[in-house]
């Protein structure tokens, strides 16, 4: 029996009102990958999050964090770390303040992480939170949701709001705060980019439903770009499914699944970035990969092994 | 827990205790000034004395504290600003600055959470009810001595009525806060739920909480009737004549009528049995009555302060 998952779902959905915000999620995030949570603004992003870390109650099915439910559950919440969205902390309160907030409110809490954190990012502890950049404030909440020692770290639209050589600080104090523990991650945007070089996992979701699921690695070596002919890819060998296709005149370039090389001399093969994969996903709603129980369980095969 | 909650709120635990050191000092100048009043009103000579000369006498000082009975009022509002201003935000602000996802994302449950912050404002509303109590206590210690002590508006301001009221003012603060999310709102509903309640029960319910007595005596001018200083709540004055009709008011013909006026008018109620007529809450019951709509605020703040805490831990999420 292996442990229980950092995060799965099952079935999992959200109503407000007659609107749905997330439907049907099932998903199982292996320990300690760092995924990427990649969709279109209100796509249900920061609804899947906050289902996880017990800020909302589902509508339909359930959600595990280390096999219980995370609600009102101190156990599960103490292994949680969570950053969320738009960064609030309270600005009448001194950075100093809200550390103390964090001892007060953790039994487990490691006070010079975090304090060691802030002095090398030169973050004054007696400034009030209030009067921080845009890129202070994420730091000081990551130092908060680090010192923690979480087991499980979920932070939502992290970057939205940061310049890019903020967004390049913050990544690096995340990649060093999660190095050593084997922490998993999930970390959403709306912008794969800055996200390609850090995650080795991505789930891709749209108008409330997961459409892309899986290990980054697999994914891209199982999807290609190719340009050929004006011929209909779907029908080359080798080619498992099209999820976006374009025509010119006398050229086709397909973005497919594969499910193993693709030989046919007629069409040049590129490898896919993973921005290219998922803005072809993202543009073709009807298109999905999801791992079939079959597929899920290599994954993870290959992730302990 | 009580660390964050006495770090959020301390400003307005030093903005309370501010305003209420203002209130202290308005009410020891016109406190005092009241004492001479009483002092010099001559009234003290007065008590146990049935006469028509001693009533006109204390009708005109509770007249001359008519100033003080406007502060009254301020005092009534006392509660409802705590209710505003304490109880309004709690929740509300939390999710209007999105900090709740901060507080209840660390190691700490809802429910322990929103103990810590509903027993943190309680406290303070106790403390500051109980504080405005006692300062407004003393200072309507004159007016209570002219007999009003049972009246509305001196019932209001001391006893134990006034913790009753600010803990009743703050959880409907916290509960509306909690219900709809937003600060403003919040305050507006508390507000308007708070004067509703106030005067739903000034008005309809307090002279209710045991029936009235009643009491006859000589309607005729001069002679002995019920002194204002026995203190005792009169709900409606008038007479009544030999068939038990009331009236408020009397209107004597005097047309025909042989000798002075005053026999003229004696005969007449003579003739007719007219009498004096009181239905009143005797002194006796303040004590009584005190504990009545203590109970009922304390009670409807009980359930507002289950309404909130449920609310937290289910529905706001």
């Amino acid at each position: 029996m292996t442990a229980p998952a950092p995060l799965e779902t099952t079935g999992l959905g959200r109503r407000y009102g007659r609107r749905w915000a997330l439907r049907d999620c099932s998903l199982r995030l292996p320990q300690g990958r760092i995924a990427a949570l990649v969709g279109p603004n209100g796509a249900g992003k920061t609804t899947l999050l906050h289902l996880a870390v017990g800020l909302l109650q589902p509508t339909t099915g359930a959600v595990r964090v280390f096999g219980r439910s995370p609600r009102e559950d101190v156990e599960i919440l103490s292994r949680l770390g969570f950053v969320a969205q738009d960064v609030p902390l309270y600005d009448r309160f001194t950075v100093q303040e809200m550390l103390v907030l964090g001892r007060k409110l953790n039994q487990r809490w490691d006070d010079d992480l975090a304090r060691s954190r802030l002095r090398e990012l030169s973050i004054p502890l007696d400034q009030r939170t209030g009067t921080l950049s845009g890129g202070q404030r994420a730091q000081v909440a990551l130092a908060m949701a680090l010192a923690k020692r979480p087991e499980l770290l979920l932070l939502d639209e992290p970057l939205a709001s940061l310049d890019p050589l903020a967004r390049r600080e913050f990544l690096q104090a995340l990649m060093e705060g999660v190095a050593e523990d084997g922490v998993t991650v999930l970390l959403s945007s709306h912008l794969v980019s800055d996200l390609e070089r850090i995650c080795d996992y991505l789930i891709v979701l749209q108008a409330s439903r997961v459409q892309v699921l899986g290990d980054t690695e697999h994914l891209l070596a199982t999807h290609r770009t190719l340009i050929g002919p004006r011929r209909d890819p779907a029908a080359v060998a080798g080619v498992a499914g099209v999820v976006r296709e374009s025509h010119t005149e006398r050229q086709s370039t397909a973005l497919v699944r594969t499910t193993g090389r693709v030989l046919d001399p007629a069409w040049t093969v590129h490898e896919v970035t993973l921005e290219e994969l998922v803005l072809a996903y993202l543009s073709e709603p009807t298109a999905s990969t999801l791992p079939g129980p079959a597929v899920r369980d290599d994954c993870m095969e290959g992730v302990q092994a | 827990m009580i660390w964050l909650t006495w770090r959020q709120h301390r400003a307005q635990a030093v903005a309370g205790a501010a305003a209420l050191a203002a209130v202290g000092a308005v009410l020891v100048v016109t406190g005092l000034h009241a004492l001479t009043m009483l002092r010099n009103s001559g009234i003290h000579g007065c008590l146990g004395i049935q006469s028509g000369d001693c009533n006109e006498l204390v009708n005109t000082t509770q007249r001359s504290f008519t100033g003080l009975v406007i502060l009254a009022v301020l005092l009534m509002i006392g509660p409802c600003l705590m209710g505003l201003f304490w109880g309004g935000p709690l929740v509300a602000r939390e999710i209007e600055h999105g900090t709740h996802r901060v507080a209840w994302t660390q190691g700490v449950t809802r429910r322990r959470w929103i103990g810590a912050q509903l027993a943190f404002v309680v406290g303070l509303a106790v403390l500051a009810g109980a504080a405005l109590d006692a300062m407004a206590s003393w200072w309507i210690h004159p007016v209570n001595a002219t007999g009003l002590r049972f009246s509305q508006g001196a019932f209001d301001v001391q006893g134990i009525v006034p913790i009753g009221y600010s803990l009743f003012a703050v959880a409907l603060g916290t509960a509306a806060g909690a219900v709809m999310r937003k600060t403003l709102p919040a305050m507006g509903v508390t507000l308007a739920g708070f004067v509703a309640l106030r005067a739903g029960i000034l008005q309809f319910a307090r002279p209710h909480y045991v029936a009235p007595l009643t009491r006859t005596y000589s309607a005729i001018i001069g002679s002995e009737q019920p002194s204002p200083l026995t203190g005792d709540w009169v709900l409606k004055s008038g007479y009544v004549d030999r068939a038990g009709h009331f009236s408020s008011g009397l209107s004597i013909n005097l047309n025909g009528c042989k000798g002075s006026n005053l026999q003229c008018a004696q005969s007449y109620l003579a003739a007719h049995g007219i009498r004096g007529y009181d239905l009143y809450q005797p002194a006796g019951r303040f004590w009584l009555f005190q504990g009545i709509e203590t109970a009922i605020f304390v009670g409807v703040a009980v359930a507002l302060l289950a309404v909130t805490v449920v609310w937290v831990r289910r529905r706001l999420s």
